[in-house]
């Protein structure tokens, strides 16, 4: 018996353990799982929220595709089983169309954009149309009939969608299975036949992207930091990411504040860029242009800098953050205020910087000066200087610079900063005159299309890697301008400018790990070993993001600076990764950094031939002083946080009726309510109803 | 503990106790006196310690409406209008909910 019992046991297990495996299919039954969700996140600062928003479970709505703007009355007004969830193709993604969804009053329960395959031909950009226009310098105070824009619209194309506020979920989808599924499942289920309106069961699906911020910075500060609450966990984070600076001769780092003799000219780029959804920021012409441009005039310069001995540094510098109110342009002149900075605002002689340039080659580059600042006739004169050593530099080569002739702000750039804290001679290279030649600024189609980087088709991703594209041609004639004009400006000999020249294979390499994939041969042979996990195929997303996250082009930026202007030292592994020449060296950290990179890859083997590379490259914190200084309600300095999220997930299935549900839910109540008055009266009626025929012999208590 | 077994006058000492005791902040052992006691105090036959225990009983209802009154109000209150209060609603909260104001 006890044997018998053993096998029965062992049985049951078994069976339960087969329909605990298998059991999960019933819920693969009945939901499809979307595998690339990328939603739109919220992001606060200090006055306001924006970005999207759903319910804490996620919200369900009965699937549409939008045909035409003309379609969203039935979404709005006449269908009959709201809330609908909207999928539309990404040419209906207007900012009338979302204005209209936005105020749609409870029938829209979120919206799902597909991504095209090709780029609008009439430009999109959800940015607004005066970038930055609150923490630039020009104010009541300094340019009152330059500020917010009065002059010139720099982003006329701007829709400001990303800076408005949705309470439902936006998500975006590639055009793949997953969509057709959707797109098959709208069709046998929801689509509306000769007039009648569907039926149920209809196709549903369901977008959870809950955010914890709420409100504004001030209140998720506050609430991240409430000490006696029970679960006290963080519910927003600062945007932060760190500045990239390297002078052109090394400086001691340990001792902050002002450097007596010297005199430094800041050239800067931007690193970042955004869109409108969270993980996807291509920024090829909004900040791969510059960015590409200014490594390529470092490495043109790198032996002209060694070899003369000039008057000025030159002091590389990549800002991070500055799509949001310049956070790392501001850190960084906040930090030199307060002598926390190697330099300080005393060393600067000019600032040079690159903005977008990359549409150079239609037209000229220009080069925008602030008309207020040059009203001082020693900033005028400096500027002057700059303008006409840019112009030596152009000489020869196929670039045409000029100068707008009419009186116009600065375009949005880092250099507004500066001039925030005291008067530069400076200027900003664009490549337009009254208003961006991108048409897709901070959008998801700022790529390497938009850029004209395109290669030749049926290339192997090697040969492309190495393939010169006329767009990495007309960047490398830019940066050759620029670091001719930058080595004239630090006081070197006209005579030799000609032998500087940017690399044109680099700058393709360059745009090649930016636009296409980050993840190549080039760029596994210069960047250190414990970053090569960071490398992906896919293009770089140059949003900020918070601190967490090891940001691919902030990486990326180091490592190229790194080896194109610094030099391969013939030091061991072990000194070279604790920052010393030699056993007993103790100085050269102070003055250099020292990087082991992994190298080439030794033939028939998996060892790589790692070697280590000397440069002046640093990193500093860019967070916005709002969050040192924690005040949070600045207009002064970016508030920008990003809100914290549990997860974010869609699924599409089927749904029935309400009224379906309610008869469900009426019955079941019912069959309970029954039985438990049936079980009531057998109880208290059971000796009528259970007693036996024979007379039972009672015992006696 | 069933209360049929009791003497009177031990009624009498616990039907005290809980008057006494709900005085210290505690409405909830007024809740139970009124509930408890409410037979012996109202339905059953005339004992000699009943008037005292209709007098607890009695008093331990009128403090009972007044606090569920007075924490009504608040809960009221505090619901509709915390949302508003910003950092001071903040400060008197336990939990906040994530992602709503």
């Amino acid at each position: 018996m006890d044997l018998l019992s053993n096998k029965w046991i062992v049985y049951l297990a078994l069976c339960l353990f087969v329909a605990g495996v298998s059991c999960n299919s019933v819920e693969n039954k009945i939901y499809v799982k979307l595998n690339y969700t990328v939603p739109c996140v919220r992001l606060l600062n200090s006055t306001h929220q924006i970005g999207c928003q759903s319910s804490l479970s996620g919200d369900v709505g009965v699937l549409h595709v939008l045909e035409s703007e003309e379609n969203l009355d039935f979404v709005l007004r006449t269908g009959r089983n709201p809330p609908y969830m909207v999928i539309m193709e990404s040419s209906l993604f207007t900012r009338s169309v979302m204005m209209k969804l936005k105020n749609g009053s409870g029938r829209v329960a979120g919206v799902a954009v597909v991504e095209p395959t090709s780029n609008p031909p009439n430009g999109f950009s959800p940015h607004t149309r005066c970038p930055n226009e609150n923490t630039g310098v020009y104010s009541e105070n300094y340019g009152p009939g330059l500020a917010h824009c009065n002059t010139t619209k720099w982003n006329p194309l701007g829709n400001g969608l990303s800076y408005e506020e949705f309470d439902f979920p936006i998500f975006s989808m590639k055009d793949d299975n997953d969509t057709q599924l959707i797109r098959q499942c709208y069709m046998d289920h929801n689509r509306p036949v000769n007039g009648s309106h569907p039926q149920y069961p209809l196709c549903a699906m369901q977008l959870s992207s809950h955010m914890s911020a709420v409100t504004n910075t001030p209140t998720c500060m506050r609430r991240n930091s409430i000490n006696f609450s029970m679960s006290n966990e963080m519910v927003c984070d600062p945007l932060s990411d760190q500045n990239i600076w390297a002078p052109s001769k090394p400086l001691n780092i340990t001792q902050n504040g002002h450097k007596a003799d010297e005199s430094v000219i800041i050239v800067s780029a931007r690193l970042d860029s955004r869109s409108f959804f969270s993980e996807i920021g291509p920024g090829a012409e909004s900040a791969a242009s510059g960015l590409v441009t200014l490594l390529a005039a470092a490495h043109a310069l790198r032996n002209a800098t060694q070899d003369a001995q000039l008057d000025r540094t030159i002091f590389y510098t990549f800002f991070h953050g500055e799509t949001f109110d310049y956070i790392g342009s501001s850190k960084m002149v906040y930090d030199m205020e307060k002598n926390q900075f190697p330099i300080d605002l005393d060393n600067v002689h000019s600032v040079l910087e690159i903005g977008q340039v990359g549409f150079y080659s239609s037209s000229n580059l220009w080069l925008h000066t602030d008309p207020v600042s040059m009203r001082n006739s020693s900033i005028q004169k400096e500027v002057k200087d700059l303008i006409a050593n840019l112009n030596s530099a152009a000489v020869g080569l196929n670039v045409s610079v000029k100068e707008p002739g009419v009186t116009q702000p600065l375009p949005p750039s880092s250099f507004q900063r500066f001039l925030r804290a005291r008067p530069f001679p400076g200027v900003v290279i664009e490549d337009y005159n009254s208003s961006f030649s991108n048409k897709y600024f901070q959008s998801m189609f700022d790529n390497a299309d938009s850029l004209n980087v395109l290669y030749p088709p049926n290339l192997t991703p090697e040969e492309q890697l190495n393939h010169v594209t006329d767009t990495a041609k007309s960047l490398a004639e830019v940066a050759t301008m620029v670091a001719r004009a930058l080595f004239l400006q630090a006081g070197g000999e006209k005579t030799q400018i000609s032998s500087i020249k940017a690399d044109e294979l680099t700058v393709s390499r360059m745009l090649y790990s930016f636009l296409i994939s980050s993840n190549n041969s080039w760029t596994q042979e210069i960047v250190a070993p414990k970053d090569i996990v960071h490398l992906n195929n896919n293009t770089v997303n140059f949003y900020i993001s918070v601190e967490q996250q090891a940001s691919l082009p902030t990486i990326l930026a180091k490592y190229l600076l790194a080896n194109l202007t610094g030099s391969v030292v013939n030091v061991t592994q072990e000194n070279c990764r604790n920052q010393k020449e030699s056993e007993d060296d103790k100085e050269s950290k102070h003055l250099y950094n020292y990087i082991w990179v992994q190298g080439a890859a030794l033939p028939n083997s998996t060892e790589r031939d790692g070697f280590c590379v000397r440069s002046t490259v640093r990193w500093s914190r860019a967070i916005s002083p709002a969050f040192e200084l924690e005040n949070y309600t600045t207009s002064e300095y970016s508030t920008w946080t990003e809100s914290r999220w549990k997860e974010i997930k869609g699924r599409i299935f089927l749904v029935a009726s309400h009224d379906l549900e309610m008869l469900t839910l009426g019955v079941g109540i019912g069959v309970l309510l029954s039985s438990l008055l049936l079980t009531y009266i057998m109880s208290s009626k059971a000796d009528i109803l259970f007693s036996s025929g024979r007379e039972t012999t009672s015992a006696t208590y | 503990m069933n209360l049929e077994r009791l003497p009177n006058e031990e009624k009498l000492t616990l039907c005290r106790k809980y008057y006494l005791g709900g005085f210290a902040l505690l409405p909830f052992l007024w809740l139970v006196n009124v509930v408890w006691f409410f037979k012996e105090a109202f339905m059953k036959p005339p004992f000699t310690e009943q008037t005292q225990i209709k007098t607890y009983v009695k008093r331990s209802a009128l403090g009972l409406l007044f606090w569920v009154t007075v924490l009504t109000t608040w809960i009221t209150i505090y619901q509709h209008f915390r949302a508003q209060w910003g950092e001071v609603g903040d400060y008197l909260s336990f939990t906040i909910p994530l992602g709503t104001p």
